[in-house]
């Protein structure tokens, strides 16, 4: 359904979308994470033809967005950023505005728009003027608006942003339900978000994809979690010696005791080897668990990969200059 | 261009959705009445000779200050929220990524501010069949058609040239000020330049009649429909559109 390859876009010499890449099929619904200002709206609008790329290539639904931006604009539902409406109109006369735009045949125009006030429970505000409902109503307005002619994409940006509690539980579930026809990229910087309503999460770090990967293999892949007393770069050295470990990180470190983190390849569990090593070289062993990663650690993670890439500082210092 | 009529209809409902479009109709009736009252006043002393009174429709709209003051005002009033607006509040960008050209989008605003100003102009016509059946003063119908597709087209420029300034900027006073600026050079500008180089005997003063706004529209309400004053009017209006919708269609790119 979405295809998208090297997708770069910048904004003089700032790249705000660096040759981002990914696919999503029929039906899935697909969380763009990013910390704010990663390029995750840049990359939306270029999807939903805003933008033009500066470089690579989007296909949805079987069209380009650079070749053939009106078929594209016609298969992708689009909610943007902050919901812009006209404030003048009223709910129904906006659907039915939108709707004659989007080439809704004008026989089943009716019916799409009763379809969409129902399913986002707007029946009731229905002949209200769109500048004076609240922020939550704005909202399912947006999201009405995206759908009304049934579009084979819906591209959300941040469709919970400014919402209360239980206004965001019905968007999620409004959003799942939605996701049965549709293929649904969103995007967000909020966790509970993805892991709410998303099959898939693509995190974005700095305009690059830093994580793409289905929401249930990032929580199986654990982390193991080892305390132990001794010298702490003998131990750290001795874990990363130990095969199948990809990485070792320091998380708490007091006096002699120290916390690491271990990641190892493919998320293998390697407690046992490790407590082995600990305990060879006759450093005392404290504590050893195997955590679940949860979506935020893996978040925090990649951003703080990101921020101390060796590409980042190449383009600090080309800033600099 | 299928998407014109309803994009029309929303630029027109935006219109009549809010103050300023009634404010500006309630002075050109008050112009309009103004200027009416004069001319059935002027008319109705017979004896006195006005020069104007020889083409009382000039008398009526071209040789107003009024009306060409509420003319310069109204122009940028009504362009210039078209594509600002849109700009400022985000929703050029559903508007942009619904299946919509820009050209379509461009024409449709374009349309849009072309029927408010026709609207404007029309207490003026309104006004005329009185005069013909209530007052039995029976002037000619020539020049008022030539006179209406006179103004008509000189609106077709005008508004072009609001709606292409209006798609530089998010800020509407901004413009507003560019609109007013241009619009006052074609109408005043021109007109004293004119003034001056007749009186310098200058060799471009019939350059400056011909761009000169209130000759223009002098030549029309005597009864001459210059098609030469239609084809300057759509050069500047036709090129305009064209450069509105490559600005948007450039802002795709940056």
């Amino acid at each position: 359904m979405i295809e998208v390859e090297r997708l770069s876009k910048h904004y003089h010499s700032v790249k705000a979308v660096d040759r981002v890449g990914f696919s999503v099929g029929r039906g899935e619904i697909v969380g763009l994470l990013g910390p704010n200002g990663a390029g995750k709206t840049t990359t939306m609008r270029m999807l939903t033809t805003y933008l033009v790329p500066t470089s690579g290539r989007a296909v949805l639904s079987g069209h380009d967005v650079l070749d053939e931006p009106l078929e594209v604009r016609k298969k992708v539902g689009y909610l943007p950023e902050n919901v812009p409406l006209y404030p003048e109109m009223r709910v129904r006369e906006y659907l039915s505005y939108r709707a004659k735009l989007k080439d809704v045949p004008s026989s089943k125009r009716r019916r799409a728009i009763d379809g969409v006030l129902e399913k986002c429970k707007l029946a009731d505000v229905e002949s209200r003027v769109l500048g004076h409902l609240s922020k939550g109503y704005r909202q399912r307005v947006g999201l009405a608006e995206a759908m009304v002619h049934d579009p084979d994409v819906l591209v959300l940006d941040e469709p919970t942003a400014g919402l209360d509690p239980m206004q965001i539980r019905e968007v999620r579930a409004l959003i799942r339900e939605l996701g049965n026809q549709h293929t649904i990229l969103i995007s967000t910087h909020i966790m509970s978000e993805v892991e709410a309503v998303c099959g898939r999460v693509i995190m974005i770090v700095k305009g690059k994809v830093a994580l793409d990967d289905r929401l249930d293999q990032i929580q199986e892949r654990g982390a193991i979690v080892l305390e132990a007393r001794g010298p702490l770069a003998a131990i750290r050295q001795a874990l990363e010696a130990t095969p199948g470990v990809t990485r070792v990180g320091v998380t708490d470190h007091q006096g002699d005791v120290a916390r690491f983190e271990v990641l190892t390849q493919g998320g293998a569990d390697l407690r046992e080897q490790l407590a082995g090593r600990v305990v060879q070289n006759g450093w005392s062993l404290r504590l050893l668990d195997l955590q679940k990663s949860s979506l935020e650690e893996r978040f925090v993670r990649a951003v703080r990969e990101a921020s101390f890439a060796p590409d980042d500082l190449t383009e600090t210092e080309t800033e600099a200059a | 261009m299928r998407h014109v009529p309803t994009l029309l209809r929303r630029e027109l409902s935006a219109y009549f959705l809010g103050p300023m479009a009634f404010l500006i109709l309630l002075a050109f009736q008050a112009i309009a009445l103004m200027n009416f009252w004069q001319l059935v006043d002027d008319l109705s002393r017979s004896g006195q000779s006005f020069s104007g009174l020889r083409d009382p429709l000039n008398a009526y709209i071209s040789g107003s200050l009024p009306f060409w003051i509420g003319l310069l005002v109204a122009v940028p009033v009504l362009t210039m929220r078209l594509v600002a607006e849109e700009r400022r509040s985000g929703t050029i960008e559903p508007l942009l990524t619904a299946p919509v050209t820009e050209a379509e989008v461009v024409v449709s605003k374009w349309l849009a501010g072309f029927v408010m100003y026709l609207v404007l102009l029309l207490p003026f016509a309104l006004y005329l069949p009185f005069l013909y059946y209530q007052g039995n003063y029976r002037f000619d119908l020539g020049p008022v058609v030539a006179l209406g597709i006179g103004l008509a087209s000189i609106g077709l420029m005008l508004v072009a040239i609001g709606l292409f300034f209006s798609s530089l900027t998010r800020n509407q006073i901004i413009s507003a000020v560019l609109t007013f600026a241009t619009v006052f050079l074609l109408i005043f500008v021109t007109r004293a330049a004119y003034t001056f180089a007749q009186f310098r005997r200058a060799s471009w003063a019939e350059a400056m009649e011909f761009v000169s706004i209130i000759d223009q529209v002098n030549t029309f309400g005597s009864g001459q429909l210059d098609l030469r004053f239609l084809v300057v009017h759509l050069s500047v209006a036709v090129p305009l559109l064209y450069l509105t919708a490559k600005v948007l269609e450039y802002r795709r790119e940056v």
